[in-house]
């Protein structure tokens, strides 16, 4: 892997992460570089949304985590800096497996954010709404709807809504963990023009069980297998030329 | 095909059994209707709900004192229950570790076994000198009646408000916490709301648990059948004006006691029945 | 009767069934005991609870007996002994005028006795003003006798009213020795016992309430009424005013099973088990 030009938006150094005694990464090293979409493949259970979550601490939540090492956002640590949580992820999103959408109505949905970092002004709020919408593609299909409750609408505009509920908090990053998996063809294509549109202004690390996404979708590729990175490349290096021979086979495995 | 016939023959049973219940409860409505409609009927169906003297023995029957008791004392409950009640649900469900809560939860749940005359003696014993010292008053009193029903309804409520949130999936709190919430944020602004409907509900089967309770209340509430102007007078609610004069009542005021029963179950049938509407609701 | 009636749709469906398995046994029990017929008291529910206790009693000396004591109300004793429907009437008061060929006898009596906290400066209170005071024309106790304590703090000296439910027999007896057919004020506290009427009084102190003079203990103190104290001797004169007898009623004199349970009520364990119920015995008992 050639060296970064630019500063990494996130600089994983010796992260290891333990699920009680289960150790669930290791010796994790990884720069995630500005306005590039990352992928993250590996077979089931070798820690891709593990690993996510760490990003955005959302594995704090969870009783019984340990990691050692440690994650940089822009140069400063996420845990021993001054970032607490909240702020963390205000500025590193994330879109579920399964869309969330909150049982609000489309506009709360978006709204819910900004509100719930104190901006009550419902002309701000229906300027970040629609805006928020724009980026997400989503605008045109529910700006009659916005009062709907968010929960009718198609999976693949739920989770388009999922993934403007976060604009509007206008985060750096984005994180999606198999963001498709939920949806049909024509609206994981939709989401992949969308995060092609969001890359100039965002950094996008995707998890992604699906081979051709990954390789359609992303710049750069991390091969992860048991809780080690085995590879990272330009998606195309690792797609066509994998320098791991256990990256072949499950890349071939997969796609053959 | 025998497999097919017991099939049969247990949905039989079954239906059999499940009408014989449903005709059971019928026979007590019907039976408490009988009994009680002629009475009202034959006074007045105004004079008996609106009319403010009770005294049966001669010949006036007038319940809307503990109709308005009974809304008062049972409002006034849900005042102290639902903060204090929800309050726990959310820290058992969202705040306590694990451990604590298991330890908790039954420790409520024992509250809900405590026999309602001990819930009555406490009160005479602590709550009514206290407010008769403190406030004034007799001390028996509406305030009595309503923080003894605050506290025994607690088990109900809490146990239904945390099953409610408990039930909340896991996603909207995530969700809610991906956007840069705190906790106590998403809390608030989605798991509350996403449980409202079986939090609605909690608070309805809590309200009917106050209606309904009978002891405790007789033994605190100080029975005068007025309406009380304050919350340190007397009252007398339904239940309490059955269960103090079954004892003795004959003819007329006994029939007037039932009829003070079909107003009861009335006002239980609504509140569960909107209960009931609640939950369905909150499970589509 | 079951103070959960109503209590609940759920409580009220447990209760009809335990009555119908209470009404099924009583049926299935009738016929038992060798086919004997069972002596019937019915009438005064006053005397009813004291009826039943010696019933329990007579009914173990004489197993061969069986004793079915009903209420229904004094009137209701009287019309059933003289039509035979009962063999023995219970009535807790005097015979009236027009009610001929009924052979009275006391077996108990019952003096209502007004009741008040021990430090009560008040000794006696007048008809009148027991009147006045369960009407609730009288409210505060400085009304009554002057200021209760040296405190001028009116407040502090509003009579707290205790009174027995409708259809109680000591709320009868109270209102027909005193009341004179005006209303006692809703505003009253009711109970259902004479136990809590007791407790209450003896832990608040503004509280006046009656009881039956056997039930009166320490806690609380008795009043005089009309200058006259309740005791054995004043309520068996007839000068305590606020007294009624309880008269088990035979047509002609009591013979037979009715009057081996009359004998039974008179002697010296019948009256224990009245004292045992609170009232007044009608023979001096040895102690
Ligand atoms: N909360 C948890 N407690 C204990 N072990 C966990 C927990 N979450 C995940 N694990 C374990 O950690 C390992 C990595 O899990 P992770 O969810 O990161 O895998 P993944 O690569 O995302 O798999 P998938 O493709 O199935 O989503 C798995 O073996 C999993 O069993
Ligand atoms: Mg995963």
């Amino acid at each position: 892997m050639e060296e970064p030009t630019v500063e990494p938006k996130i600089a994983v150094r010796g992260l290891d992460l333990y699920y009680g005694r289960f150790h669930a990464l290791k010796n994790i090293d990884l720069d995630v570089r500005p306005n590039t979409i990352t992928a993250i493949i590996g077979p089931s259970g070798c820690g891709k949304s593990t690993l996510l979550r760490t990003f955005n601490r959302m594995n704090d939540l969870i009783t019984g985590v340990r990691v050692d090492g440690s994650v940089r956002l822009d140069g400063q640590d996420i845990w021993t800096g001054s970032l607490t949580p909240v702020q963390l992820r205000r500025r590193v999103g994330m879109v579920f497996q399964r869309p969330n959408p909150f049982p609000l109505s489309v506009f709360d949905n978006v709204a819910f954010g900004p509100r719930a970092h104190g901006q009550r002004n419902r002309r701000v709020l229906e300027e970040l709404v629609e805006e928020s919408l724009r980026g997400a593609r989503l605008w045109d299909e529910v700006r009659d709807r916005l009062n709907q409750p968010a929960t009718e609408l198609s999976l693949g505009a739920q989770q388009r809504l999922c993934v403007a509920r976060l604009l509007a908090v206008r985060p750096d990053v984005i994180l999606l963990d198999e963001p498709c998996s939920a949806l049909d063809p024509v609206s994981t294509l939709a989401i992949e023009s969308l995060m092609r549109e969001l890359q100039d202004r965002y950094t996008i690390v995707i998890v992604t069980h699906n081979m051709q996404q990954a390789a359609r979708a992303s710049d750069e590729s991390v091969y992860m297998l048991l809780g080690e990175i085995i590879e990272h490349g330009p998606t195309s290096q690792v797609f066509t030329n994998p320098k791991d021979s256990r990256t072949e086979q499950y890349i071939t495995g997969r796609l053959g | 095909m025998t497999v097919a016939r017991r099939e049969k023959a247990i949905e039989r049973a079954l239906l059999v059994s499940a009408l014989s219940a449903v005709s059971m409860l019928a026979l007590i409505a019907a039976f408490i209707l009988i009994e009680g409609a002629p009475v009202m009927l034959r006074h007045g169906i105004s004079s008996f709900l609106a009319g403010t003297r009770w005294a049966p023995t001669k010949g006036s029957f007038g319940i809307l004192p503990m109709i308005v008791a009974s809304v008062v004392v049972t409002l006034g409950a849900m005042v102290i229950a639902v903060p204090l009640g929800l309050s726990c649900a959310v820290f058992l469900a969202e705040i306590a570790p694990r451990r604590a809560a298991n330890f908790l939860r039954p420790a409520i749940q024992l509250l809900a076994g405590i026999p309602s005359v001990v819930y009555g003696f406490v009160g005479i014993l602590f709550l009514v000198p206290l407010i008769r010292e403190n406030l004034g008053g007799p001390g028996l009193s509406v305030l009595a009646a309503v923080v003894i029903l605050g506290v025994m309804v607690l088990p109900t409520l809490i146990g239904i408000a945390e099953d409610a949130i408990e039930a909340v999936p896991r996603t909207y709190k995530e969700g809610a916490l991906a956007l840069g919430c705190t906790h106590a944020q998403a809390i608030r602004r989605v798991i509350l709301p996403a449980a409202r409907g079986g939090i609605i509900a909690a608070v309805i089967l809590a309200m009917g648990r106050a209606v309904g309770e009978t002891m405790a209340v007789i033994m605190v509430i100080g029975n005068a059948a007025i309406i009380p102007c304050s919350v340190l007078d007397p009252a007398r609610t339904l239940t309490s004006n059955i269960a103090l004069e079954m004892g003795y009542a004959a003819g007329d005021h006994q029939k007037a006691l039932f009829a003070t029963g079909v107003v009861l179950f009335a006002f239980i049938m609504v509140l569960n029945s909107i209960a009931t509407m609640r939950i369905v609701r909150g499970r589509r | 009767m079951s103070k959960g009636l109503g209590h609940s749709t759920r409580a009220v469906s447990a209760s009809w069934l335990a009555a119908a398995i209470v009404v099924a046994m009583a049926l299935a029990g009738c016929g038992g005991r060798g086919g004997r017929r069972a002596l019937v008291l019915a009438g005064s529910t006053s005397v009813q609870p004291v009826a039943e206790l010696i019933a329990e009693h007579y009914e173990v000396e004489h197993p061969h007996h069986s004793v079915n004591v009903q209420g229904g109300g004094s009137t209701a004793g009287v019309r059933a002994a003289l039509e035979g429907a009962a063999d023995i009437g219970m009535s807790s008061r005097a015979l009236k005028p027009d009610e001929v060929g009924l052979e009275p006898i006391v077996v108990a009596r019952d003096a209502v006795v007004l009741i008040v906290h021990p430090s009560n400066r008040t000794t006696d209170l007048t008809p009148e003003q027991v009147r006045a005071i369960y009407t609730g024309r009288i409210t505060h106790w400085s009304d009554v006798t002057g200021p209760k304590w040296s405190s001028d703090d009116r407040r502090d000296d509003i009579i707290t009213l205790v009174t027995r439910e409708e259809g109680s027999g000591t709320r009868s007896a109270f209102e027909e020795g005193v009341m004179a057919k005006a209303d006692i004020t809703p505003r009253a506290l009711v109970q259902d016992s004479t136990g809590t009427v007791r407790a209450i009084v003896a832990s608040d102190p503004n509280a006046i309430g009656y009881i039956s003079l056997g039930m009166v203990s320490s806690e609380v103190r008795a009043l005089t009424y009309g200058g006259v104290q309740a005791t054995e001797e004043t309520v068996e004169e007839g000068t305590y005013a606020l007294a009624r007898p309880f008269l088990l009623l035979t047509r002609g004199a009591p013979s037979g099973e009715a009057g081996q349970f009359i004998r039974f009520a008179l002697s010296d364990e019948g009256q224990q088990l009245v004292v045992r119920a609170g009232y007044l015995p009608v023979r001096r008992l040895d102690p």
